[in-house]
């Protein structure tokens, strides 16, 4: 029926929220699932993916581009996991990644520091000190990672359908709220948001394929015809196109795929 | 003549020429705007006087351009190029070869007399309505063709901007200038090595299809790749009464966006038929809509969007039939006041009522959000309309028709006069010996007055980006010559390299020329270049206007890079990557060197 993206700072109760979620609704939970697909898929070491989309990216890593191939891999795992619609995901930003899909709910856990400090110290044994110093650190890569990718900051609340905030509400509070707020109409899986969904993941699966030759491609696709965008037509390199020109083959669902450079950027673009 | 030791004047031409060079090579302002740039900062600086600095502008050189696209402007627009074509390809016969050969051949002779880029736009509809009568790759024809406009320029003093420069160059050295026809045995000779180079190897260096095969096998490969068929063909199809009940607004740019289909007509109840209807323009219930496109994309929409697909066209039976529209290939031409803009600025849909399909881009086809491309000049762009529309556009100017539209705006009935002038100032140069800028704008004056062209369209023709690039690079050459830079560069040079034979000094300016052209520009080559040979050959006891002439002929020696306007041109229409100019015109380059020393060694005994 829908896909639900929950947000959560770390130690915020939304991974229990998120698994009785699911276990509710009967849908499937992910999280560490895309890492080990896009680590499957793209033959890249767990850790280093693991630690690529967990930092915030480094001079170098604006420069070399990258942490962005991380992402466009991680991305790809992501859209194709949740084309099968039914799922629940608390893993990294999907709020951000599988924005325009309008079945989409977006939820964001948040808990009291203090709350937080406290589940911390229990879980890892840790002192108080340790333990908020930590999770300030933590939401600071956090911020800073979504900021310099995505231009938003995970605590604005206007990137989500639903906050929740961990305190008053019970666990099972927030599970009601988010089970009730996933069967409405509005996100209901129509055959429009199926069609946008499966354009997210075959643009996401094409930037994936083409990271590798142009840190900073940009792809769209809209009823299968993908646009890949190259800023300079300079950099437009002969393996690119050729690249692109076999994709349109192996990939199913591409009806059409070219390469535009010098064009200014659709707002949809990933 | 013993130069002097360096001096600050010297060290600031010097500095002047890095800066000039730099600047064609990174191409931060435009050419011409560096050429201008020159113009004015060598007086500011006190290189040259305020006088010289602007003595381009009234030179032979320039005047004789303006007076030579004026000409070939006047001979455009009479068709007398197209009905030459006729008869040359008849004469051919079927062969590939004897097709390349003869049309190669006139487009030298005509290159001869006007611009290589104003030879070459001229004979592009005319070669790719050959190539698809014939069933031979567009591929095949264009670069021997493209090229021989380029090695044409040779044949006389007034066929590139180099050679009628040259004896303006050779004016500070008190030296005898050439005639128009004394480059001719050189040029010539040129010509037949380049077109026999692509008889012999052509099926070595030319981009050939996909398949590999004899010439036969090649036109299927050619049928294969033609443009008009890739891009699909026009279906109808009826949308239910109930199309609007129960879904959102769906625009016509919308199906376009979605499926790659264009919708060329509708009608309109009651009983209206509206032609390439606005992007922004609702598809209504129960109309027929007349499409352009793809087979498979057409069912795609027909399916997705739950519309009729027709057998067989039934409402749109006579507007589609191939009397009253069609499909053209038009190529955005040199200078054309479009390139540089996207489609949705031109907007050609509602000015025209023409629907643009494709692009066809550097051997890429462009089908999805064209609208948003930047148009450059040698883009290939597919049009559907009805021919009354399409002969509007063509009228406009700024696109050249490849497929034939059936009415040219054309003044054929001047042709006679056209060449009668054309004639008249050749004699003027040959028999009366008067200097060639007058003599030219005497042939141009009288197109003008005897209406083969308009006054206003001889002064829309004149390229301003090449008046501005010869007559601000001019003062340039004056500089490094008055300043005794090219004398002391040329001394510098000399000691490097030692003693050498003539010939050999030769070859070497040969080479060094051809690789400056690459760069720097025909022009800009040549004018910096031309003050330092005749300098060197001077000290070398070699003859400067050999040297000088040299480097004219070698300025041409334009093949490698499609920077040069003709292989830019050609470049979409043909469907060329860059690696195709690399290998076939590594070949040229390098044979031009040869012949062209050789022939300077026959016919002037150097």
């Amino acid at each position: 029926m829908a896909i639900i993206t929950i947000s959560r700072g770390s130690y915020s109760k939304g991974k229990e929220v998120a698994e009785k979620v699911a276990d509710r609704l009967g849908y499937q939970c992910l999280s560490r699932d895309v890492i080990l697909e896009a680590s499957d898929l793209y033959h890249i070491p767990e850790i280093k993916l693991v630690k690529a989309i967990h930092d915030a990216p480094s001079v170098l890593d604006r420069l070399s581009g990258g942490k962005r191939a991380y992402i466009a891999y991680y991305k790809s795992a992501l859209t194709r996991l949740v084309r099968t619609d039914n799922i629940v995901y608390h893993g990294l930003a999907g709020h951000l990644l599988l924005k325009g899909v309008p079945h989409v709910l977006k939820v964001r856990i948040i808990a009291d520091l203090a709350d937080r400090v406290r589940n911390e110290m229990k879980q890892e044994n840790i002192s108080e000190q340790e333990a908020r110093s930590m999770i300030l650190k933590d939401d600071q890569e956090r911020r800073k990672w979504t900021l310099s990718l995505y231009g938003a900051d995970p605590w604005d609340s206007a990137l989500y359908d639903l906050v929740i905030h961990v305190q008053k509400f019970t666990i099972s509070n927030a599970v009601d709220f988010v089970c009730e707020a996933a069967g409405l109409e509005q996100f209901r899986t129509t055959g429009e948001a199926h069609r946008k969904m499966n354009d997210l993941a075959l643009a996401s699966r094409v930037k994936a394929a083409l990271v590798g030759f142009n840190p900073d491609v940009a792809v769209t696709c809209e009823y299968g015809n993908v646009l890949v965008f190259v800023a300079n037509p300079e950099r437009t390199t002969r393996k690119l196109r050729e690249k692109v020109k076999s994709l349109g083959d192996e990939i199913r669902g591409v009806n059409n795929i070219e390469v535009h450079s010098g064009t200014a950027l659709p707002p949809d673009v990933i | 003549m013993e130069p002097n030791g360096l001096n600050v004047e010297m060290i600031l031409v010097m500095a002047m020429i890095f800066l000039a060079v730099f600047l064609f090579i990174v191409e931060w302002i435009r050419v011409d705007v560096v050429a201008i740039l020159m113009m004015v900062s060598l007086p500011l600086l006190h290189l040259v006087t305020p006088k010289e600095a602007f003595i381009g502008l009234s030179s032979n050189a320039v005047v004789s351009i303006i007076a030579v696209i004026i000409i070939g402007a006047g001979l455009d627009k009479t068709g007398l190029i197209n009905k030459l074509v006729g008869p040359i390809v008849r004469l051919a016969g079927k062969s590939p070869s004897r097709i390349i050969v003869a049309i190669s051949l006139a487009i030298a002779v005509i290159s001869s007399f006007m611009q290589n880029i104003g030879a070459a736009a001229l004979f592009l509809p005319a070669i790719q309505r050959i190539s698809k009568a014939m069933k031979i790759p567009i591929s095949q024809l264009l670069m021997p063709i493209g090229y021989s406009a380029i090695l044409g320029g040779t044949i006389t003093l007034v066929g590139s901007s180099p050679l009628i420069l040259l004896n303006d160059l050779l004016v500070p050295f008190k030296l005898q200038p050439f005639g128009l026809f004394d480059v001719t045995p050189i040029g010539l000779g040129l010509v037949v090595s380049g077109i026999l180079c692509f008889v012999l190897f052509g099926r070595f260096i030319l981009p050939r299809g996909s398949r590999e095969g004899d010439p036969a096998e090649q036109g299927k490969n050619g049928e294969e790749t033609d443009l008009l068929q890739e891009i699909g063909d026009v279906y109808e199809l009826r949308t239910p009464d109930d199309f609007t009940h129960y879904r959102e607004p769906v625009r016509v740019e919308d199906l376009r966006r979605r499926y790659l289909v264009n919708i060329v007509a509708t009608t309109e109840p009651p009983d209206y038929k509206v032609s390439s209807p606005p992007l922004d323009a609702v598809i209504r219930s129960g109309v027929d809509l007349l499409v352009f496109g793809r087979d498979k994309d057409v069912r795609r929409l027909a399916e997705s969007e739950e519309m009729i697909l027709k057998e067989g066209l039934e409402v749109f039976k006579e507007d589609a039939a191939d009397h009253a529209s069609g499909t053209v290939e038009a190529v955005v031409r040199p200078r054309s006041s479009i390139a540089g803009k996207t489609l949705k600025q031109i907007n050609l849909r509602d000015r025209f009522q023409v629907t643009p399909l494709a692009i066809y881009r550097e051997g890429e086809i462009y089908r999805a959000q064209i609208g948003d491309l930047v148009l450059r000049v040698g883009d290939a762009i597919v049009l559907h309309g009805t021919w009354k529309r399409l002969q509007l556009l063509h009228g406009e100017g700024s696109l050249l028709f490849t497929t034939p539209v059936d009415v040219e705006i054309m003044r054929p009935e001047k042709a006679t006069f056209a060449g009668l002038w054309l004639a008249t100032a050749l004699v003027m140069i040959l028999v009366f010996k008067i200097q060639l800028s007058v003599c030219l704008m005497t042939g141009a004056l009288g197109m003008v007055i005897t209406r083969v062209l308009s006054i206003d369209e001889a002064y829309q023709s004149v390229d301003w980006r090449t008046i501005f690039l010869l007559a601000g690079l001019i003062p340039l050459g004056i500089a490094t010559e008055k300043t005794g830079t090219a004398a002391w560069i040329a001394h510098t040079v000399l000691n490097a390299i030692g003693t050498v034979k003539p010939i050999v000094l030769l070859t070497i300016i040969g080479v060094l020329t051809s690789a400056f052209t690459l760069v720097i520009s025909n022009v800009g080559a040549t004018v910096l270049l031309v003050p330092l040979v005749v300098n060197m050959a001077v000290a070398a006891d070699a003859d400067p206007r050999m040297a000088a002439l040299v480097v004219g002929l070698a300025a041409s020696n334009s093949f490698i890079l499609p920077t040069h306007q003709v292989n830019a041109f050609y470049m979409g229409p043909g469907r060329y990557r860059s690696t195709d100019f690399l290998k076939a015109g590594g070949l040229i380059s390098i044979i031009f060197i040869p012949v062209m020393i050789g022939m300077i060694y026959l016919v002037f005994g150097v």
